[in-house]
C-alpha cells in the first residue's frame, strides 16, 4: 500500500544541513497496524506528515496505492488524500466554533458527499461511538477522551483506508488511552483499516502489529509484535 | 508609570508594524481630509463676520412676486438709499454702493515696478513712453461708487485719509493698499495723485485703506465717492440692477422684525406704478450674504449652507470610517495583548488603569497620524486652492481655531476609536489570559466588528453611488445639446459709448475679412449668459401686460447665423439699428397659448413701450444654466445696447485668428482694453460649484474607498491569522486552497451585500434630491447602484482573496505543530 524509498528530509541553514530523516525505506501493507516509536526529535512526526502528504521529503520516492505521490499535482494529491487518509492529532484539533456533529460532518463537505448521505453517515458514526447525546455540544464541553473520540470519528467518517495518528493518547489519562487504543485495534482487525501511529508508549505500541524504531532520522529497528494481548 | 506605558506602547506599535501602518495611514488620510474640509468650511463661513457692528449690519435686497414664482436680486433701485435714510428712524446709517467697469488710466509718474502686472495677466498693458522709465498704466478695472457712510457701517483700517472726508465730494477716490502699490509703487506715493476713469473723469486719490481680506464679499480695490456717480439722483423706482446695492446699520436694540410694519408702508408709498410683479425688500443679515444663493454679491460667489453641510457630512463620514478601521483592528489585535493584560492584573493593576493605558496608546497613534495628516494637508492645500480658485485662502497654522480643531479631533478620535477596544481588552479574565485561553469570541464579539464593517461599506457605497451620479449628471450637462452652437465661439467686449458706435460697421467688415472668421455678430449677450434682462410685454393688442417676464436679447441680423439658431417659421431679423421687428422662441408661443409658429408671424408685440411685428420663430435654446428652465424670449436689434461681439471661428485657426482679432480691435478702439472669452468657458463657469462638488466627491470617495480597503485588509489578515488553526485543520481534512479562500470570502461578501442593501435607498434619496436642483437632469437609473455594488464586491474579493490565499497556502503542519 505504501512504499517509501530512500526518503530524506533536511533543512539547510547557512549551508549546514540538519537532517530530520535519512535513508528511510520501508513498505507498509494494507491492514497493518504500525507504531512509529523513538525519542523526541527522532523524526517520527515528520515521517507521519510525509506519509500523510502534509510535508514533502527533500529526496526519495513515495508510492501510495500504486501512485507516485511526489509527482502528483496538488489537485490529484488532495483527491487521493480526501479519499484515503484520516488524521488523528494529539491535541484533537477540533474546530471550536462547531458542534460535535458539525465537526464530524466537515470532511464529508470537502468530499462533496450529498446532504442526505452526510446525515446518515454522521448519525452512523455518532451511534457507533455512543455520542448521539453529545452531538450538539461544543468541543470545550467535552472531556479530553471524548474530544479525541470525536477526532477519531471525524477521521473515520470519510471512510479512509488508512488512519494516521500522531500521539493520539498523548493528552489523555490512561483509562481513556486504553479505550482509544482498543478502538484502533478493533478498527484495524474488523474493518481492515491500516493504522499508523506515532507513540511514546510501549503499551500503545503493543496494540499494533509492527513497530518502527526511529533514531536520529534513521530506522533502527523494524520488528513485528507478538500478539500477546 | 506613564513613561513605562509609553515605552510599551511604542514597542507594541513597532512589533505589529503592519497593523500600525494600516492604522496610522488610514487615520492620517481621514484626518487630513477632515482638516481640509474644516479649513474650507471655516473660510467659507468667515465671510464678513467680524466687523465691530456685525450684528446690526444688514443688506437691503429686492424680491418680486410673479404669478409663476418669486424673483430675487441683490440690486436695489437707486433712489432706495436716500428714501430709507429719510423714512426709517430705526436705521442708524444707510449706504449705497454702485459698481461699474471702465478703463483706468494713470499718467506715468513713477518708476515702473516689476511686480506691477502680477495677477491681472494678459488683460492689462503697460506702455513705456520715451524710455524715461515712466509708465502710463491702462487697465480695465471695476470701480465702486460708495457713500462715506459705508465706512461707518463697516470698520476697516485706513492707512491714510479719513472716510468722513475722503469721499465727500465728486472726483474723490480711495484705494486699497494692493492697488495703490500696483499703480504707484507704494501707497505713500498714491496720496494726492490722480487717475482718469473712462477717459472723461478725473479722480484724486484722497485715501488708502488696508486690503479687504480674502474672506470678504467686497472686491473693493478702487472706491470713488458716490457723489461722482452720474446716476445718483435717479428717481427710477422701477429700474433695478445688481450693480446697485444698499447696506443699512440698525440702531442698537432694533431687531429686524421691528422693521416689518414700516417696510410695508414704505413699499406702498414708493412703488406706485403697478408692474406685473409685486415688489418687496428684505433686510438680509450680513452673515447671509455669502450663503444665500437667491441673491448674488459683488464677488459672484455664494455657497449655500446646504453645500457646506454636505461637505461636513462627508468629513464626518471620513472620520467614522477611519475610526471603524481603528476599532476593528484594535479589538482584533486585542488577543495578542491578552497575556500582558493577565500578567498586569495579577500584578495588581486595576481595570481603569488598563483602560487608561490602552487609551493613551490610541492617543499616541492618533497624534502620529495627525502629524502625518498635517503633512498631507499642506501638500493638498495648493490643489484645494486651485480647485476653489481662491489664492492664499487656506493656511494650516494661521489661527488658533485650527489648533483647537486638531485638539478636538485627537480627543474625539482617541476616545471614539480607543474606548471600546480598551474596555474589551481590560476586561479579560486574568486566569484565562495567562493561560492564553482568550479566543476571538471573548475579544469583543465578532458581531460588532461585522456591524462596523457593514457601516463602513454602507458609507463607501453611498459615496460611490453619489459620485457616479454626480459624474453622470456633469457629463449629461456637458453633452446635452443646448440648442445653439457654442464651440469655437469667442465673445469679445466692445465699447458701447456713442463715440465708438460709428466704428462698429467698419470693424465688423474688417473682422469678416480675416480668413479664420466664419461669422460674427454684435449683441448684448450670448444665447446662454449671466446677463439676462427681463421685462414685461403685451401681445397682439390683448390690452394688458402678460403675467410673465420676457427675456430680451438685443442683437443684430447675424445673431441667428453666428450661433446657428434654427428658425421654425418666418425669417430672421433684417438689418436695423433700432427696434423694428421681433424674433421670438417657442416657449413664448407656449406661454401665449399660440399653437402654430406660423400663427404669430405678423402679429405685433409691445416690449419696453415699442410696438413691432413678430417676423420669426426660433427653436428653443437654453438661455439659462441647465438648473433652470428656458425662458420666453425675444430677439431684436438696438445697436446702442450692443456690448459684445460673437465670433464663430474656424477651430483650426483659432489661435492665429484670435491674435489677429485682438490686433484689429486695439487699432480700432485704442483707448480701451481688449477682453475676450470663449463661450464654452463661460458656459462651464455656470457649473463651477457642481464641478467643484464633483471633484470633491471623486477625491473623497477615493479616500473612503482606500480607507475601507486597508481596513478590510487589516481585518482579513487578522481573521486569517486567527483562523490559522482552523484553516490548517480544514486543510488536513481535505479542503483545497480554493475552497478555503471561498470560505473566508463568503462572510465578507454577505457583509458587503447587506451594506449595499442599506446604502441603496439612502443614496437614492440623496442623489434624487441633488438632481432635483437641475431643471434638466439625467435619469436616475439602476446602473450607478449596480456599479457601486460590483465595485465594492470586487474590492472585497480582491482584498480578502489576496490575504486569504496566503493563509490557505501555508503548510498546515506549521500551524498545528506547536499546539
Amino acid at each position: 500500500m505504501i512504499i517509501l524509498k530512500n526518503i530524506e528530509k533536511y533543512y539547510a541553514n547557512k549551508g549546514v544541513k540538519s537532517y530530520i530523516l535519512r535513508h528511510v525505506s520501508t513498505e507498509i501493507k494494507q491492514g497493518e497496524f504500525v507504531s512509529i516509536m523513538g525519542p523526541s526529535g527522532a523524526g517520527k512526526s515528520t515521517l507521519l506528515n510525509i506519509l500523510g502528504m502534509l510535508e514533502e521529503p527533500t529526496y526519495g520516492e513515495y508510492e501510495f496505492m500504486g501512485e507516485d505521490v511526489l509527482s502528483l499535482n496538488e489537485r490529484k494529491r488532495i483527491e487521493l488524500y480526501r479519499n484515503h487518509i484520516g488524521f488523528v492529532f494529539q491535541a484533537y484539533h477540533l474546530i471550536d466554533e462547531m458542534t460535535v456533529a458539525e465537526n464530524i460532518e466537515a470532511p464529508l463537505l470537502y468530499k462533496k458527499v450529498s446532504g442526505a448521505e452526510r446525515k446518515s453517515r454522521v448519525a452512523d458514526v455518532l451511534d457507533r461511538f455512543n455520542m448521539v447525546a453529545k452531538k450538539d455540544l461544543f468541543p470545550n464541553q467535552l472531556s479530553g477522551g471524548q474530544q479525541q473520540l470525536v477526532g477519531i470519528a471525524r477521521a473515520l467518517v470519510a471512510q479512509p483506508s488508512i488512519i494516521l495518528a500522531d500521539e493520539p493518547t498523548g493528552n489523555l489519562q490512561s483509562a481513556q488511552a486504553l479505550q482509544i487504543m482498543d478502538l484502533f485495534k478493533k478498527l484495524n482487525e474488523e474493518e481492515g483499516i491500516t493504522i499508523i501511529q506515532v507513540t511514546h508508549s510501549e503499551v500503545n505500541a503493543a496494540y499494533g502489529s509492527r513497530i518502527l524504531h526511529l533514531l536520529d532520522g534513521v530506522i533502527k529497528e523494524d520488528i513485528a509484535v507478538e500478539q500477546s494481548v | 508609570m506613564f513613561k513605562l506605558n509609553l515605552k510599551i506602547a511604542l514597542r507594541n506599535l513597532w512589533k505589529y508594524k503592519g497593523y500600525t501602518a494600516i492604522n496610522v495611514i488610514g487615520l492620517a488620510i481621514g484626518l487630513a481630509s477632515c482638516l481640509l474640509i474644516f479649513l474650507f468650511l471655516r473660510f467659507q463661513t468667515s465671510f464678513d463676520t467680524s466687523y465691530e457692528k456685525q450684528d446690526r449690519i444688514y443688506r437691503v435686497v429686492s424680491s418680486w412676486t410673479y404669478p409663476d414664482g418669486d424673483f430675487f436680486s441683490n440690486g436695489v433701485p437707486v433712489p432706495l438709499a436716500p428714501a430709507l435714510r429719510n423714512d426709517f428712524s430705526q436705521l442708524e446709517q444707510v449706504a449705497a454702493v454702485r459698481s461699474t467697469r471702465g478703463i483706468v488710466l494713470t499718467k506715468g509718474t513713477y518708476p515702473i515696478a516689476s511686480s506691477a502686472s502680477s495677477g491681472q495677466g494678459e488683460k492689462n498693458r503697460q506702455e513705456t513712453n520715451g524710455g524715461q522709465g515712466n509708465t502710463d498704466v491702462k487697465r480695465k478695472e471695476q470701480l465702486f461708487y460708495v457713500e462715506p457712510q459705508f465706512f461707518d457701517i463697516f470698520n476697516i483700517t485706513w492707512l491714510s485719509g479719513k472716510p468722513a472726508q475722503a469721499l465727500t465730494a465728486p472726483g474723490m477716490m480711495v484705494m486699497s493698499e494692493k492697488t495703490a502699490v500696483k499703480y504707484f509703487g507704494s501707497w505713500q506715493n498714491a496720496i494726492g495723485k490722480s487717475i482718469t476713469f473712462d477717459q472723461n473723469t478725473d479722480f484724486k486719490i484722497t485715501g488708502v485703506y488696508k486690503d479687504f481680506p480674502q474672506n470678504s464679499n467686497f472686491p473693493f480695490e478702487l472706491v470713488a465717492s458716490y457723489a461722482s456717480f452720474p446716476g445718483k439722483d435717479s428717481k427710477a423706482w422701477g429700474s433695478v440692477t445688481n450693480r446697485s446695492e444698499c447696506y443699512a446699520l440698525l440702531k442698537p436694540g432694533v431687531t429686524v422684525t421691528d422693521l416689518d410694519q414700516p417696510l410695508k408702508q414704505f413699499i406702498k408709498k414708493y412703488y406706485v406704478d403697478n408692474g406685473p410683479g409685486k415688489e418687496n425688500h428684505i433686510f438680509q443679515p450680513m452673515s447671509e450674504v455669502h450663503h444665500d444663493g437667491r441673491f448674488n454679491n459683488f464677488k459672484f460667489t455664494t455657497i449655500s449652507y446646504k453645500e457646506l453641510a454636505g461637505l461636513a457630512v462627508i468629513g464626518v463620514f471620513l472620520l467614522i470610517t477611519a475610526c471603524i478601521n481603528f476599532i476593528n483592528l484594535a479589538t482584533a489585535q486585542a488577543i495578542s495583548r491578552s497575556k500582558e493584560v493577565g500578567v498586569r492584573k495579577v500584578m495588581g493593576s486595576r481595570r481603569s488603569q488598563l483602560v487608561w493605558q490602552f487609551l493613551s496608546e490610541t492617543t499616541l497613534i492618533t497624534i502620529i497620524a495627525l502629524l502625518l495628516a498635517c503633512v498631507i494637508t499642506e501638500l493638498a492645500i495648493p490643489g484645494m486652492e486651485h480647485l476653489m480658485n481662491d489664492k492664499a485662502a487656506f493656511r494650516l497654522f494661521s489661527e488658533p481655531a485650527v489648533f483647537v480643531f486638531m485638539l478636538l479631533l485627537v480627543v474625539f478620535v482617541s476616545f471614539m476609536a480607543g474606548f471600546y477596544p480598551a474596555l474589551v481588552i481590560s476586561g479579560f479574565s486574568p486566569a484565562l489570559a495567562i493561560k492564553n485561553k482568550i479566543s476571538a469570541a471573548s475579544a469583543g464579539g465578532l458581531g460588532l466588528r461585522k456591524t462596523l464593517v457593514v457601516v463602513q461599506f454602507t458609507i463607501t457605497g453611498i459615496l460611490i453611488i453619489t459620485t457616479l451620479v454626480v459624474v453622470k449628471q456633469m457629463t449629461f450637462i456637458r453633452e446635452k445639446s443646448l440648442g445653439f452652437d457654442h464651440t469655437s465661439v469667442a465673445v469679445v467686449d466692445i465699447p458701447s459709448d456713442s463715440l465708438n458706435l460709428t466704428k462698429l460697421n467698419g470693424f465688423r467688415e474688417r473682422i469678416m475679412q480675416l480668413p479664420g472668421i466664419k461669422e460674427s455678430s454684435y449683441f448684448i449677450a450670448a444665447p446662454m449668459s449671466n446677463g439676462n434682462s427681463e421685462t414685461n410685454m403685451s401681445y397682439d393688442h390683448r390690452g394688458k401686460d402678460e403675467d410673465f417676464q420676457l427675456n430680451i436679447k438685443m442683437a443684430d441680423e447675424h445673431y441667428l447665423k453666428t450661433f446657428n439658431l434654427r428658425l421654425l417659421a418666418g425669417r430672421g431679423l433684417s438689418k436695423s439699428d433700432t427696434v423694428k421687428e421681433y424674433v421670438v422662441n417657442e416657449k413664448l408661443l407656449k406661454m401665449l397659448g399660440v399653437l402654430q409658429p406660423e400663427d404669430v408671424i405678423g402679429k405685433t408685440m409691445k416690449v419696453n413701450g415699442r410696438e413691432a411685428p413678430i417676423v420669426g420663430v426660433i427653436k428653443d435654446f437654453n438661455n439659462n444654466s441647465l438648473k433652470e428652465a428656458i425662458s420666453p424670449l425675444a430677439i431684436f436689434s438696438n445697436h446702442k445696447n450692443y456690448s459684445a461681439m460673437g465670433l464663430k471661428i474656424n477651430p483650426k485657426e483659432l489661435n492665429k485668428t484670435m491674435s489677429q482679432v485682438e490686433q484689429l480691435w486695439s487699432e480700432t478702439f485704442p483707448n480701451h482694453v481688449y477682453e475676450q472669452e470663449f463661450l464654452d468657458h463661460t458656459i462651464e463657469n455656470f457649473y463651477r460649484t457642481e464641478q467643484v462638488m464633483g471633484v470633491l466627491f471623486k477625491v473623497f470617495a477615493g479616500v473612503i474607498i482606500f480607507i475601507s480597503f486597508i481596513g478590510l485588509f487589516g481585518l482579513v489578515s487578522f481573521i486569517a491569522t486567527q483562523r490559522t488553526r482552523e484553516i490548517a485543520i480544514r486543510k488536513v481534512l481535505g479542503a483545497s486552497t480554493i475552497e478555503l479562500v471561498k470560505m473566508l470570502n463568503r462572510s465578507f461578501l454577505y457583509m458587503v451585500l447587506i451594506a449595499n442593501v442599506v446604502a441603496w435607498p439612502l443614496a437614492y434619496i440623496i442623489t434624487s434630491k441633488w438632481l432635483n436642483g437641475f431643471e434638466y437632469r439625467t435619469n436616475l437609473s439602476i446602473w450607478p447602484f449596480l456599479l457601486a455594488m460590483v465595485l465594492s464586491v470586487l474590492i472585497t474579493l480582491i482584498t480578502v482573496s489576496l490575504r486569504s490565499l496566503k493563509a490557505a497556502k501555508t503548510n498546515p503542519i506549521d500551524a498545528l505543530k506547536y499546539e
